[in-house]
């Protein structure tokens, strides 16, 4: 196998991973804004039912998807235990983070304005880096 | 790498049924994603266009540039993750490591020209990349269930 394809192919889905980071990034900025200010006077004026709408698809799925994503990482030897252990844990309370924030901010506390906002973007970084890993994997296994 | 199990998944008879049963939910996934992408945009290019770009004779909206990163963002996820999934296990398969490759490579091209093609018509009013992402998604859902087939009669028959 041409190792320059392999190499391109990664580019290309590193290129994809950033892509929906990115789309992530600006989605939030678009409708909600970047800063902890903005984030505050989104959710601040917002009901239960307006929250848990969001949240609780988000909550299935986010699930889902890590579940599927860190059950890939698990088979991959080259990685140690602990690292796996960490990642595994970061992402799942990022997640949770992230999304229980909300609930806190439409209560009244401006400092989660500033965790969601933090969570999002650490939580973005380590979900592209673990799919850059897998993928990579994948394609050594083509060689 | 031992994607999801050990080095043949018939030699664990309730892991290939969770597999089986995975790729014929994918199946419908994929059906299913083709039926909601014709209800949304329509079945022919113009209608794609028409919902994206909006059409004065026919008193239709353009799509706002807000709704569509929603939509490509929610879609994009669970691409992707079709991809990772059916792409591991039909790695594990028999066939040619360049059909492999090909197939692979075609899937991630589609994959990421479907996400870019749909925002630049949006933010440049181009009817064309519009035909291209549509076709690009079609693609990719196609050769996805191609692949899912392939691994269910795989799996069905203890060859994987």
């Amino acid at each position: 196998m041409n190792p320059r394809i392999l190499q391109l192919l990664a580019l290309v889905f590193i290129a994809l991973v950033l892509l929906q980071s990115v789309l992530g990034g600006v989605l939030f900025w678009h409708s909600i804004g970047i800063t902890p200010h903005a984030i505050f006077s989104h959710y601040e004026h917002k009901s239960l039912h307006g929250l848990l709408e969001v949240v609780s698809p988000h909550a299935l799925f986010i699930a889902v998807a890590l579940m599927a994503t860190l059950h890939f990482l698990s088979f991959i030897p080259t990685i140690n235990e602990n690292t796996k252990r960490v990642t595994t844990h970061l992402l799942f309370g990022l997640f949770i983070l992230d999304q229980g924030s909300v609930f806190f901010i439409a209560s009244g506390f401006e400092l989660f304005a500033i965790i969601k906002l933090g969570s999002f973007i650490l939580f973005e970084l380590l979900l592209g880096w673990v799919w850059i890993i897998i993928f990579e994997k994948t394609l050594r296994e083509l060689k | 790498m031992k994607f999801i199990a050990s080095k043949k998944l018939s030699d664990n008879q309730s892991l290939r049924l969770v597999m089986i049963w995975m790729i014929v939910a994918l199946i419908i996934t994929l059906g299913l994603n083709i039926i909601v992408k014709s209800i949304d945009y329509g079945t022919s290019p113009q209608q794609w266009v028409d919902t994206l770009l909006g059409n004065t004779e026919k008193f239709i909206d353009p799509m706002t540039i807000n709704d569509l990163l929603l939509r490509v963002h929610t879609d994009l996820f669970t691409l992707i993750l079709i991809y990772i999934l059916i792409g591991s296990l039909y790695i594990r398969t028999s066939h040619p490591k360049s059909l492999k490759l090909g197939l692979l490579s075609i899937s991630l091209i589609t994959l990421i020209l479907y996400p870019i093609m749909l925002i630049v018509s949006v933010l440049y009013s181009g009817a064309f990349a519009v035909e291209i992402a549509g076709v690009s998604f079609i693609l990719f859902n196609l050769i996805m269930l191609i692949e899912s087939i392939w691994l269910l009669i795989m799996l069905i028959r203890g060859k994987l």
